[in-house]
């Protein structure tokens, strides 16, 4: 579904990211893991088509489309979706109006007919139950007053109603307690755990590992992926450190 | 024929403005403007109605009630455009405790050429009423409009501006007894050049005013907003929030101020003007301004320039929003923070609405 081959990316001239080659198979879940400045963040962004993050070589293709010839609202529009480590808040515009111009944004450029507001509204609904967002903080300013879990939740709600191919999902897991952890992991399964979708999931830690089980781990380092395993390596991870796996 | 005489741009007060083309507008004649092929702008609600055509009352299609229309003394000669005024306009007079079924409404269509105008509305104690003016077509629409709210009187003056070319020009004077209420919330969203003079002077104990509006311009237009509230007894609000949006190489300025007379103490000032460049060659002016002689008031004011937050378009981007529907949607959520001020829900879903036509 998604095969990234030789990824050279800058930013602000600085070179982040040095030949990073991963391909994600539909079905699959896959965390990468890697210490503070490896290139995490980077790589999320470069895929979701941040400005300011620069494609120095190398390619992404998605479905077998060149997904950096997108812009962003393509990519999204063509099953991409970007889990942000840090939400951001739009005072002045509701959740519920954000959302429903994004989805029937995703359904033009799809070719779709768009969703009516009654039928939005269930949509909303059903996803904000199922993550404890109820309606009230729906009709609110997107992210507005949020607390940080809150935000991760509604990052959650929004994947549920925009339903991507592919989600890539940075540190989703910061700044959650154990109980939205297993909220939002929970949350991840039930979405995109599927035989036709596909999970990008960056981390730092184990722990949203243990909920949201990946078919297989990669270690990044430097800017390209120094090791693969399966499960197993993340444990690894955990007890030896980084040092120890990156070296 | 007379000789237009114009402020200097040198003149502090004019100097954000661009008043070239009111000579040509001047000597334009009428009916350039088909009027039969207009919509005109009524809100669909009870109450008294006026239409002006060219400043002139056309009768067949008013309802005046409450208003009538004979000589007005806009209080207007001491300034630059308002001393073009004279002669015959529309009066709102209400007596203590009164208050006119419905909304006020008086549109004013400009065909081509100049039309002066001067207005008054005299709310006695108690009295209420709540109007909106809206201005449609492309010749040069000038207005003086002299409010006096007696004791306790509430007036709600909404003005929407949607004129598609030209020049409105609206001079305002208000004077508020104790504990009289006066929101007058302005929305220019059309294609004319616009210069806004309001001097609101809170005479009585307590008076409350709330001045304001959303200014939306793109091409080289220019708006140009002037207010000055004056705070002449003690316990006095006041709150100017302004929203501007500028586009391509158009100019928006706002210069309000805020003075506090000796006697003003408790005080309760604010100012909010805000502006958003959607293009690096649009210009934002804000000029918030304090004078202060009582030592007891709470006087906060903030200006704030900047462009759409980018953080925000590329989240919205990334759920699959297109850049322009992004910007238009920040860019409503700026500007609803003005328009939301205005008292009547018919009159905030007029302006929104008017607000969604600018955006396209």
């Amino acid at each position: 579904m998604l095969s990234i081959e030789n990824l050279h990316a800058t930013v602000a001239g600085k070179p982040i990211l040095n030949g990073l080659t991963l391909s994600v198979g539909v079905g699959e879940m896959h965390a990468i893991m890697g210490p503070n400045g490896a290139g995490k963040s980077t790589l999320a962004y470069v895929l979701g088509g941040r400005p300011g993050y620069e494609v120095t070589e190398g390619s992404v293709r998605l479905d077998g489309r060149d997904l950096l010839e997108m812009s962003p609202d393509e990519r999204a529009a063509a099953g991409l979706f970007l889990g942000f480590q840090y939400p951001v808040e739009i005072p002045g515009v509701s959740n519920v109006q954000f959302l429903r111009t994004a989805l029937n944004a995703q359904r033009r450029a799809r070719g779709e007919a768009e969703v009516s507001a009654g039928d939005f509204l269930r949509l909303a609904r059903e996803q904000g139950e199922k993550l404890g967002v109820s309606m009230d903080m729906m009709k609110r300013g997107v992210n507005v007053g949020f607390s940080g879990g809150e935000k991760k939740r509604n990052e959650m709600v929004q994947m549920g109603i925009v339903d991507p191919r592919l989600a890539v999902l940075d540190e989703t897991d910061s700044g959650l307690d154990i109980d939205a952890l297993r909220v939002v992991g929970d949350g991840i399964n039930r979405i995109m755990r599927r035989p036709d979708k596909a999970v990008l999931l960056i981390t730092h830690y184990q722990r949203l590992l243990d909920i949201v089980e990946p078919d297989f781990v990669h270690v990044l380092a430097e800017g390209r992926i120094v090791r693969s395993g399966g499960r197993e390596l993340a444990r690894q991870l955990e007890r030896q450190g980084y040092g120890a796996i990156a070296a | 024929m007379t000789l237009l005489e114009l402020p200097s741009p040198k003149a502090e007060d004019w100097r954000w403005s661009d008043l070239s083309s009111l000579p040509a507008l001047a000597e334009a004649p009428h009916g350039a403007l088909d009027l039969q092929r207009l919509r005109l702008p009524w809100l669909d609600c009870r109450g008294p109605r006026l239409l002006f055509v060219d400043g002139r009352l056309d009768p067949a299609r008013s309802a005046p009630g409450c208003l009538s229309v004979g000589p007005v003394d806009a209080d207007a000669g001491d300034h630059p455009l308002g001393r073009l005024i004279g002669g015959d306009g529309w009066t709102l007079r209400l007596g203590p405790n009164h208050a006119p079924p419905g909304l006020v409404q008086i549109v004013h269509v400009s065909t081509g050429g100049p039309d002066h105008l001067p207005a008054a509305i005299d709310l006695d104690a108690d009295a209420q009423a709540s109007v909106v003016e809206t201005f449609i077509g492309e010749g040069w629409a000038n207005r003086a409009t002299r409010l006096a709210l007696a004791p306790h009187a509430r007036l709600m003056l909404a003005r929407r501006i949607l004129a598609s070319g030209g020049f409105v020009s609206l001079t305002d004077r208000a004077e508020l007894g104790q504990g009289a209420s006066l929101i007058v919330t302005t929305l220019a969203a059309g294609g004319a050049d616009t210069r806004l003079d309001g001097k609101i002077l809170l005479a009585g104990d307590g008076a409350f005013t709330e001045a304001g509006g959303a200014l939306l311009a793109r091409g080289r237009q220019r708006h140009d907003a002037n207010l000055i509230v004056r705070h002449a007894a003690p316990g006095g609000t006041s709150r100017q929030v302004w929203r501007s949006v500028a586009d391509d190489r158009a100019v928006c300025s706002v210069a309000a101020r805020v003075e506090v007379a000796r006697d003003a103490q408790k005080t309760d000032g604010e100012q909010s003007l805000k502006g958003i460049m959607l293009s690096r060659a649009a210009t934002i002016n804000a000029k918030p301004e304090l004078e202060i002689f009582a030592d007891d008031v709470k006087c906060a004011h903030g200006a704030t320039v900047g462009e759409l937050d980018r953080d925000a378009l590329f989240y919205m981007a990334s759920r699959g929003v297109p850049e322009t529907e992004a910007s238009a949607l920040l860019t409503r959520a700026f500007v609803a923070d003005a328009i939301d001020r205005a008292g009547e829900e018919e009159v905030r879903e007029a302006m929104h609405a008017d607000a969604e036509g600018w955006f396209g």
